[in-house]
């Protein structure tokens, strides 16, 4: 019963939210900027997790762990579905080249500062540092387009290039960290023991490279006839589950393998447009129930957490502002845009906070709720410090 | 022969996704699952599994024109607990979360597609019906049950008495039909016209009637067995009220939605999948606190809320047509996770155990199904084709007898498992073999539309 009455109160609550979020609500600037940006579902989940109100509490989650399997699905499905080649197509490599690097480069440099301070300042087994710092280099490397939302139509019409370049890079830098965030699943440990890495990886590799492609196989089977619109949203909400649930079931990341499936559909699939509104219906409430099982999962018991959260935090802006400067190095085409091209980089979004969500369901310990705890506040000081950077970056910029 | 040949590629099709899911399924199967995460994720496969090859199968057996809700009741069947045991029954208990949504769901779209006007047109024809069926098959199932039990010595431990109650149980409950299944049959039809509508106007109405009868029933009883003084005139007010409040309750909720939908219009689909879900647990929270609080016992029905708010935004305002194609949009998914669960209840070890008595229960109340259909077209002047065809679209029973079969057996815990085997027996062949049925019976009647 409380199960559902828990689900209840938070379909309500980001039902109703997504309405005055993303549709009807006017507020000023301030505030408006917390509201885009969603954090107020966060602080919702932390209301109703188990640290105040206790609505949703551990047995509460574990029972609601089939609807977080199957939304960690859906947005690495609508992830899969940037990765069109034929749109891609249409910018130019550098592009392409300049997001990929960024996020790599980003994820490297964070993954080292985190864990060379994990293994001198924390006494925890090398292989849950191991973790620890992929999962948190992978998210880093993530950036979302929330700071460019709040831009004005006059500032992106001066500087329409850098723009460009900023939504192409934070659409897709996700790429290379959700890969290797895939490697934490080869490596639990919670069963998997320290040194069997590399054996454990190649025949993770190949049963989730079988797997995806049998799930692609049968999706494919299912779309070859043509649909009605009800049949093809229970075709998908039935894949969605079914590759969720095997990930989940095989200990994968379900947003990876489903990313995989989205990829291989959107560029294989005749339905690919049909499929992509169908999850788009859904998208916003989607990122909302996101944040409100994630702000279920946080515990601010300790105020160390604040101050790991600006370590955190500063890994990444500067990770990012490296990273940024780097790709205007690129060659001499990329000169043309601002060296502190990272500042334009700073808001974390969606796809990281999936990834926390996915480390946290599949990696459940006290360690896994601390890191998610201090890592969530500090995707919130990324978002307030992404609109302040961002307006320097038009300011000084080109 | 030849009109089969044009399946042929989409058999192969649907055959080698079968295979697939299976494979998947028997994968899944042989992993060591151990953490929360893994079991969640079970639980989400099997939900996708059985979403998907229930929809499969069922496209494969349209072919041979069965209804699509017999396909995704023989995946429940095959994929339950009584067969391969691929959905433990934990795991089936802890899907009935699906069930409420569902049946809310089911209930709204009942509501929606009674017409006020066809209503007053068929008000007679179907109170006519309805009358009949519930003294003529409670009638042929009480009688002969209680013969043959005393005769044949079947339940040798109870006693006349409850041998009594026993039969008038059983009498009641095979007046119970299946509104859910009548609907999605229908749907898959879309079937239209003067016996489409009179079978639906009986099936809602005889939903509504059934727990009147059922709670007289429930009162006799007790009377019968000593347990009850003398006939609960308060508990019929009680009844009366809960019946009176929860068809209020609905037409002032179907009055929001109407404004939902006349105001803000967006996400009507979501919107509805709140609403059903959220009416269900609301009513029994609702329940309790009135039990627990204030020591009231006052039930509100959510399936009969939604039936009025479902009626009262069809007939009520201007927004019917968008409000069935907002339900419309997710009944698919629903309707199959539903039916294919329901498959996966339905008990094998109870038939097995019983299936010469569940035999002679299920013949009687066919009999009696049609000779009650019967004298009602001929009392209300039905074309000749419906006297004939009409019983073939009454059989189906589902959730709200074994539903009534759970109550019965709480309040007379020394009758309890010869009613629920009995009744869960004779639903299993009634709920595959009903569909098919209706199905037969709707295009003898020249109903269907689309297929």
């Amino acid at each position: 019963m409380k199960v559902t009455f828990a689900l209840l109160i938070i379909v309500f609550l980001v039902f109703s939210g997504y309405r005055l979020t993303f549709r009807h609500f006017r507020l000023p600037p301030f505030a408006r900027r917390f509201y885009l940006t969603g954090i107020e579902f966060l602080l919702l989940g932390l209301l109703l997790g188990p640290q105040f109100l206790n609505l949703v509490d551990v047995e509460t989650q574990k029972g609601l762990a089939p609807l977080s399997a199957l939304l960690l699905g859906w947005i690495g499905l609508l992830f899969g579905f940037q990765f069109e080649i034929k749109k891609l197509r249409r910018f130019p490599l550098e592009f392409f080249l300049a997001a990929i690097l960024e996020g790599l480069m980003t994820l490297v440099l964070v993954f080292a500062a985190v864990y060379l301070t994990m293994a001198l300042c924390f006494d925890i087994s090398d292989s849950l540092t191991m973790v620890v710092a992929i999962t948190l280099a992978a998210a880093s490397g993530c950036t979302a387009q929330t700071g460019l939302a709040f831009l004005s139509l006059d500032s992106i019409d001066k500087h329409q290039h850098t723009v460009k370049l900023l939504r192409f890079i934070s659409s897709i830098d996700g790429l290379c960290p959700l890969l290797i965030f895939g490697l934490c699943f080869f490596y639990n440990p919670s069963t998997g023991s320290d040194g069997l890495w590399l054996g454990g990886l190649w025949q993770g590799v190949l049963t989730s490279l079988g797997g995806s492609f049998g799930l692609l196989l049968l999706f494919n089977l299912f779309i070859s006839h043509s649909r009605l619109e009800k049949e093809l949203i229970l075709v998908i909400i039935g894949m969605t589950m079914l590759t969720s649930g095997l990930a989940s079931a095989v200990k994968f990341s379900p947003l990876l393998t489903n990313f995989f499936v989205g990829f291989w559909l959107v560029n294989l699939s005749k339905d690919k447009e049909r499929i992509y509104q169908i999850l788009m219906t859904v998208e916003k409430p989607a990122y909302l129930l996101l944040l409100v099982f994630i702000g279920v999962c946080v515990r601010f018991d300790s105020i160390w957490l604040v101050f790991l959260a600006l370590v955190y935090c500063l890994y990444r802006v500067f990770g990012k502002f490296l990273a940024g400067f780097l790709v205007t190095r690129l060659n001499l085409e990329f000169k043309k845009y601002p060296n502190q091209l990272g500042f334009g980089l700073l808001a974390q979004g969606g796809l990281s906070l999936a990834i926390f969500l996915d480390f946290q369901q599949t990696f459940p310990s006290r360690i896994s709720t601390l890191v998610i705890s201090f890592a969530i506040l500090a995707v919130i000081y990324n978002e307030f410090l992404s609109y302040y950077f961002l307006e320097r970056l038009f300011k000084k910029g080109v | 022969m030849s009109r089969y040949k044009q399946y042929i590629p989409h058999l192969r099709t649907y055959g080698i996704t079968l295979f697939l899911l299976a494979g998947f399924a028997f994968w899944i199967k042989i992993i060591d699952v151990g953490s929360n995460w893994q079991q969640a994720g079970l639980t989400t496969f099997s939900l996708g599994f059985i979403l998907l090859a229930a929809y499969i199968t069922a496209k494969i057996l349209r072919i041979a024109e069965l209804p699509l809700i017999s396909g995704y009741i023989f995946v429940g069947i095959i994929a339950g607990p009584y067969m391969t045991g691929f959905l433990t029954e934990t795991m089936v208990v802890r899907l009935r979360l699906v069930d409420d949504l569902a049946l809310s769901f089911i209930a709204l779209t009942a509501g929606g597609t009674l017409q006020m006007q066809f209503l007053r047109k068929r008000g007679k024809a179907i109170a006519v019906n309805i009358f009949l069926l519930i003294l003529i098959v409670f009638t042929l199932v009480f009688f002969p049950f209680l013969f043959i039990s005393n005769r044949l010595i079947l339940m040798p431990d109870l006693t006349y008495s409850q041998i009594m109650v026993l039969a008038c149980l059983l009498g009641v409950i095979a007046v119970a039909r299946s509104p859910s299944s009548a609907i999605a049959i229908i749907n898959e039809c879309r079937a239209a016209g003067l016996f489409t509508a009179t079978v639906l106007g009986v099936t809602i109405a005889m939903d509504v009637l059934i727990i009147v009868f059922f709670t007289l029933a429930m009162t006799v009883s007790e009377i019968i067995l000593g347990t009850g003084t003398a006939f609960d005139f308060q508990m019929i007010t009680v009844l009366s009220l809960e019946v009176a409040g929860s068809l209020v309750l609905g037409i002032v909720l179907g009055k929001g939605i109407s404004l939902y939908i006349e105001r803000v219009g967006h996400d009507l689909p979501l919107f509805l999948l709140f609403f059903a879900f959220s009416m269900f647990k609301a009513s029994i929270w609702f329940n309790h606190v009135m039990e627990t609080h204030f020591a009231i016992s006052l039930h509100l029905e959510p399936l009969l809320i939604c039936i009025s708010a479902g009626f009262s935004v069809q007939n009520f305002s201007k927004c019917g047509h968008i409000f069935m194609e907002g339900l419309e949009r997710f009944a698919l998914p629903i309707f199959v996770l539903f039916f294919s669960l329901a498959g996966a209840s339905l008990n094998l070890d109870a038939l097995c155990m019983t299936w010469p008595l569940t035999a002679f229960l299920v013949m009687v109340r066919a009999i009696g199904i049609l000779g009650a259909t019967w004298f009602a077209c001929i009392l209300n002047n039905d074309p000749p084709q419906h006297r004939r065809i009409a019983w073939m679209a009454y059989i189906t029973q589902a959730g709200v007898a074994i539903g009534l079969a759970q109550l019965a057996q709480r309040r007379f815990p020394e009758l309890g498992v010869y009613l629920t085997t009995l009744v869960l027996a004779v639903i299993t062949i009634n709920q595959v073999v009903g569909p098919i049925t209706f199905k037969m019976a709707l295009k003898m009647a020249g109903e269907v539309k689309q297929e």
